[in-house]
């Protein structure tokens, strides 16, 4: 029981300091160092919202996305966002990513599933107003020697192999997703 | 209010003086080609832009195969106004006002779905998908007057379809929509009629600082933007062929085409084009549909693009989201949707052809999501580009100077735009289309007509 627990909260542990670390990254803008900690069998996407009736078995599309990416798709997105040609972040938006209530779903001793929940803060310009985008990211971590290591921690490094992201939009309340969620 | 304060108003200009003076001089301004930019972020020229566009115009609702199925319905606006777009228990599509007769309250409020009635929260009202009034509680008791027949939702008066994409025009009186379509239907049909298409899941919607009619003017056809706008798209190798040189194009700009206007690049060529749709998909077309010179058109297409007044844009292209795999083509619809002077909500539906296999409609899909779309590697760089003129166009200054926005480009007398007289279809073409301003002006110039028109008043 104490050895479940214990395993339990460094795992959580592990989790969160894995999503700081890569919220770090996306606010520096450092692109490239992001996609270095995904797998190459990456599955990410964002579906599409609607509002529905209560009734309905789910407001997300199956066929609709805002990204549907892999690993080829993520480089060339980050490539992209991060050219001096690339307007929209150029001048780049500055964004804060607010990551909070980890919830550790399942987990093996090669990947471990989990939800989180994510608010990202982003201004442009003299804006005071800044653009709010909430979500929930259904994530699965898995362990790749070359992947990300909290110092502390004697294990293996962990990478992103499949994110989920769930908007509270169904409307995108910002001017371009020209960045990573 | 303070004496001095009234007075120093009242000196100033009104906001229906201000409308005034902006249109009469836009006459003269569009002969020199040029438009006042107050015009892309002004309240009262909003407010007449709802009623005198909007309200006149026939305007996009949606493609039948959204609501394939009687009882599918989908919230939808005319302008800012609510309506819903649904397929009746009959087959029959209409467009329901989404205001119940009795108090007004939404009587759908899920933006999609499938019924067979809509029941009014508030008192509980009940309209067939037809729109008729079915149930009132307590009718008897209190509405025994009532004619439920007479009391049925309201709907856009003028609802018609052409080759699957639906419109809708709430004026009491309206041409047909083929006679408002006019000449590009010549073009449609090349996308339409050639192809059959469906809409992939939901549209993308997002809201962008920017007028409604940036983006428009930008889709009646400038394509002098593409290499500098989209270089960061084109340096990491997903650019069109036609984009980034693979294959050498001629492009045509399509003006004076009653009102709407196209952007056609043609590529010379023995093999079959086609947006870049790979044979197989090619094979399931309908080659019989088109006459011959529409047939060569669609054969050597590249990139086209275009805008229908008021508001319905599209992008056909061959791309990709990743140069190591292979191209496909995607059909990227848009409707710029006004939400405020100097603000709107972009719709982006993405279609395949209906016949193609479902692994390629997902290919066509992920493409068009990739290069067009809130999220896509093109459009965020325009709409990067464009906040901010709302605010020069607001500003103090462009009201006391009158400002202008330029399209005089290919009107000098060494210009490369020159109208090519062998081209086949209606309106006028420009052959180096990239470099003239007429698709553009085109825009402002029916713009400018319906919002002057007589009775606009």
């Amino acid at each position: 029981m104490q050895d479940e627990l214990e395993r339990r909260r460094t795992l959580r542990l592990e989790c969160e300091e894995f999503l700081y670390h890569a919220a770090e990254l996306l606010d520096d803008r450092r692109l490239s160092d992001w996609h270095d900690l995904v797998t190459e069998d990456i599955e990410y996407r964002v579906p599409i919202r609607t509002t529905r009736e209560r009734s309905s078995n789910t407001e997300f599309s199956e066929e609709a996305f805002h990204m549907k990416e892999d690993w080829g798709t993520l480089k060339v997105r980050t490539e992209r966002m991060s050219s001096d040609f690339a307007w929209s972040e150029d001048p780049p938006s500055r964004t804060r990513r607010q990551v909070s209530n980890v919830r550790v779903i399942d987990y093996t001793d090669d990947e471990i599933e989990l939800k989180s929940n994510l608010v990202i803060v982003r201004s442009r310009k003299a804006e005071t107003d800044p653009d709010i985008l909430s979500m929930e990211r259904h994530d699965t971590f898995r362990r790749e020697e070359d992947g990300y290591v909290p110092d502390w921690s004697e294990g293996g490094g962990l990478k992103l192999a499949r994110r989920t992201v769930l908007l509270d939009h169904t409307v995108i309340p910002t001017d371009s997703l020209s960045i990573i969620l | 209010m303070s004496h001095d304060i009234e007075q120093s108003l009242s000196a100033g200009e009104s906001g229906p003086q201000r409308t005034r003076r902006i249109l009469d001089s836009m006459g003269e301004t569009l002969e020199r080609g040029e438009v006042p930019i107050e015009i892309l972020n002004d309240e009262d020229i909003y407010q007449r832009e709802l009623t005198e566009i909007f309200g006149q115009a026939w305007v996009y609702v949606g493609h039948e195969s959204e609501v394939p199925e009687p009882g599918d319905y989908r919230q939808r606006t005319i302008g800012e106004d609510p309506f819903v777009f649904v397929r009746d228990e009959h087959g029959k599509i209409r467009v329901l006002f989404n205001s119940c007769r009795h108090r007004g309250a939404n009587i759908c409020r899920a933006e999609k779905g499938n019924t067979t009635h809509f029941r009014c929260p508030y008192h509980g009202w009940t309209y067939q998908n037809t729109g008729d009034l079915v149930g009132v509680p307590q009718k008897g008791a209190g509405f025994d007057h009532l004619e439920a027949e007479e009391h049925g939702l309201r709907e856009a008066p003028h609802v018609d379809t052409y080759n699957g994409l639906v419109f809708a025009c709430i004026a009491p009186e309206a041409p047909s929509l083929e006679e408002y379509l006019g000449g590009a239907t010549w073009y449609l049909d090349m996308y339409f009629d050639l192809i059959d298409m469906e809409v992939v899941g939901d549209p993308q919607r997002w809201v962008v600082d920017a007028d409604w009619k940036t983006p428009t003017e930008n889709f009646y056809g400038d394509n002098y933007h593409v290499p500098m706008g989209h270089k960061s798209a084109i340096d990491v190798g997903i650019g069109s062929e036609t984009a980034t040189g693979e294959e050498e194009s001629k492009l045509y700009g399509i003006a004076d085409c009653d009102g709407h206007a196209f952007s056609i690049y043609q590529i010379e060529s023995e093999k079959p084009m086609f947006w870049g749709h790979p044979e197989r998909v090619v094979e399931t077309f309908n080659h019989d549909a088109l006459d011959d010179d529409q047939y060569e058109v669609a054969r050597k297409s590249g990139v086209t693009l275009g805008t229908i007044f008021p508001n319905l844009s599209f992008i056909f292209l061959g791309g990709r989201d990743d140069p190591n795999k292979d191209p496909v083509g995607t059909f990227c619809l848009r409707q710029w949707q006004p939400r405020g002077p100097g603000e709107m909500e972009a719709w982006n539906w993405i279609l395949a052809p209906t016949d193609a296999p479902d692994e390629y409609k997902e290919r066509v899909y992920e493409v068009g999501m990739s290069t067009f779309s809130a999220a896509g590697n093109f459009e965020p760089d325009d709409i990067g580009i464009w906040d901010g003129i709302d605010e020069a166009a607001g500003s103090v200054f462009a009201e006391q100077t009158e400002a202008t926005t330029l399209f005089t480009m290919g009107r000098g007398e060494n210009t490369a735009a020159t109208v090519d007289d062998d081209w086949a279809g209606p309106g006028t073409a420009y052959a180096n289309g990239g470099v003239t301003d007429e698709n553009q002006l085109d825009f402002y110039r029916k713009w400018h007509e319906t919002m002057t028109t007589e009775g606009a008043e």
